[in-house]
């Protein structure tokens, strides 16, 4: 599937922003427009999010418009 | 006085309620509509339907009211939420056009009944619905313990908890049998609204209420406060790193197969509604951060309560900080989102022993007898999910937890199962077996979390390792090959040509 969906790897994003990144971010400080760093990371992974899905809705559309093409 | 008018607001509102259902269900058969009309609003419910069930996971009592207890008990601990909803839309984007686009192609409506057909075996996808049903009951738990927080608080104690439990169940158990999905989908339009509007009021006025303003509420957080900010949290909550991010991904896995969930993909139109779904749904997750920022606050105002009190933490706060009029117009959002998502889960338990269970039994043919014994069923689970409440009463995340972590074992048999044909029933079996021993032991041992990670997770991985090897081992095989449908029958795919041309 990713051979051909290469571009589901976005999917991956919040995964590295809320989990992998984790252990550098679990800190009070700096603190970021008020808030405490760990909050203000996760509050910017939630906004980021929609984002990395929407870059791999957008490689899924292309490649259904591709499929079609070579359909004809 | 208080208790008058806040009562008085509340029980207007729960009329209102009432009144929307049963309007919902008037000119369609006057809910005599067989159990189709009941438990999936006849199918027809469109964009509306999948919106409720997705959105509605995320504004549950367990967000409102659970989110704001632990943010007080322990703080940084609650993120999780944020990170396994935000983790699950992006798991979801893959999953969910594959569940539907299966159960589209077989005309399944529950994941019980996937697991009839790719197993090929109509017991197993009995066994599922039971285990699922069980596994649902901390969750209608969950919702009781929280309805019932709210019907005691906004009577400022005339009503006591235990018999506020009872109004709970009893006014939901009988809005679902009244109202079905159609008027759970109608109401629930006056809960987001209410649920957003008061969250929205309730983060701009309290600090400002309290705290003289926003710079000097995070000020006081910042240096008071400090252990609630990083993980572990605040006290000797167990939940380090490792808790949080075993947690996060084993819930982020659990939620696509959540029958609840399920239920919303498989009403949507297309499998394109639902990608689009998953880039636009992660940014509701924002709201998730104000019951816990409220729960911080409370921790000044009204510090103290401890266990399952902490489920208290906004209610107290709310009720110190308003007049009794806006104390009632809280509640209501806050009752509301535990009666649409318990109502919810109740249809969804009604649709899976109508389909999978209660059609094993001959003298139960026939749409009206099923829908009877359905609805049946559904006063029995939330009469069983009552005792529970009284029998052992928990923080409303904690009793969310524990219905994840049994559910993800089901994830080998259902999901893998999906997209690997050499997956055996034994197999499956085995690792279901092994999983669920595995989490109960652990969970009712007090052994969760275990060695710093979720003990779900440590099931799972148990689930997953006896199911390859029984499968390698070749037990079970031959019958398999019996099984002659083509691997197109039996697996899903990814479900990219299920996608309309865009536009």
């Amino acid at each position: 599937m990713l051979r051909q969906r290469p571009h589901l790897l976005w999917l991956l994003v919040p995964f590295v922003l809320f989990l992998v990144a984790l252990p550098w971010v679990n800190r009070v400080h700096p603190v970021v427009v008020g808030l405490p760093f760990l909050t203000f990371w996760m509050l910017a992974s939630t906004l980021v999010t929609p984002f990395a899905v929407w870059a791999a809705y957008r490689g899924d559309r292309r490649l259904a418009a591709k499929g079609r093409g070579e359909g004809r | 006085m208080n208790a008058a008018v806040a009562t008085s607001v509340f029980g207007a509102f729960m009329a209102v309620t009432v009144v929307l259902g049963l309007l919902a269900v008037r000119g369609r058969g006057g809910g005599g509509g067989g159990i189709t009309e009941w438990s999936v609003g006849g199918r027809g419910l469109g964009t509306v339907f999948i919106w409720v069930l997705m959105a509605g996971e995320g504004y549950t009592s367990f967000s409102y009211l659970g989110g704001a207890g632990w943010g007080y008990d322990f703080g940084a601990p609650v993120l999780y939420v944020v990170a396994y909803l935000s983790c699950g839309y992006a798991v979801g984007y893959v999953v969910g056009p594959m569940l539907w686009s299966y159960a589209r192609r077989h005309g399944l409506v529950s994941i019980t009944d996937m697991v009839t057909h790719r197993y090929g075996r109509p017991w197993l996808g009995a066994l599922t619905a039971v285990l699922a049903t069980v596994f649902l009951l901390p969750y209608i738990q969950l919702q009781i313990t929280g309805m019932g927080v709210v019907v005691s608080t906004i009577s400022y104690g005339t009503i006591s908890l235990n018999w506020a439990y009872f109004i709970a169940f009893a006014v939901t158990t009988a809005f679902v049998v009244v109202s079905g999905l159609r008027g759970s989908a109608w109401v629930s339009v006056l809960k987001d609204l209410l649920v957003i509007g008061t969250l929205i009021f309730l983060i701009a006025y309290v600090p400002l209420h309290y705290f003289g303003g926003y710079g000097d509420f995070l000020h006081r957080v910042v240096h008071e406060k400090t252990a609630w900010l990083t993980l572990p949290g605040h006290g000797h909550s167990g939940m380090g790193t490792g808790w949080f991010i075993s947690t996060s991904v084993m819930n982020a896995l659990t939620i696509v197969i959540f029958p609840t969930t399920v239920a919303g993909y498989l009403g949507a139109r297309s499998a394109g509604t639902l990608r689009r779904n998953a880039v636009f749904l992660p940014a509701y997750n924002v709201l998730l951060f104000v019951p816990m920022l409220l729960g911080l606050a409370a921790a000044f105002v009204v510090p103290g309560l401890t266990g399952s009190d902490t489920n208290l933490a906004l209610f107290k706060l709310v009720v110190d900080a308003l007049p009794a009029w806006a104390v009632g117009v809280v509640g209501v959002a806050a009752a509301l989102s535990s009666i649409v998502p318990m109502a919810v889960f109740m249809l969804v338990i009604g649709t899976m022993w109508g389909r999978s269970v209660l059609s094993l039994v001959p003298r139960l043919s026939g749409d009206a007898r099923q829908k009877a014994a359905a609805q049946c069923v559904v006063v029995i689970a939330g009469a069983l999910a009552l005792v529970l409440t009284y029998a052992a009463p928990g923080t409303l995340v904690r009793l969310s937890l524990i219905s994840y972590e049994g559910m993800a074992q089901l994830l080998p048999m259902l999901l893998l199962g999906l997209v690997w044909r050499r997956l055996t029933t034994v197999a499956a079996l085995s690792g279901l077996a092994v999983g669920v021993a595995l989490v109960c032991t652990l969970v009712f041992g007090g052994h969760d979390p275990v060695w710093g990670v979720n003990a779900g997770i440590v099931a799972l991985a148990a689930n997953l390792l006896v199911a390859l090897a029984v499968t390698y081992a070749g037990v079970g095989t031959a019958r398999e090959r019996a099984d002659t449908r083509p691997d197109e029958e039996v697996l899903a795919d990814d479900a990219l040509r299920d996608d309309p041309a865009p536009a």
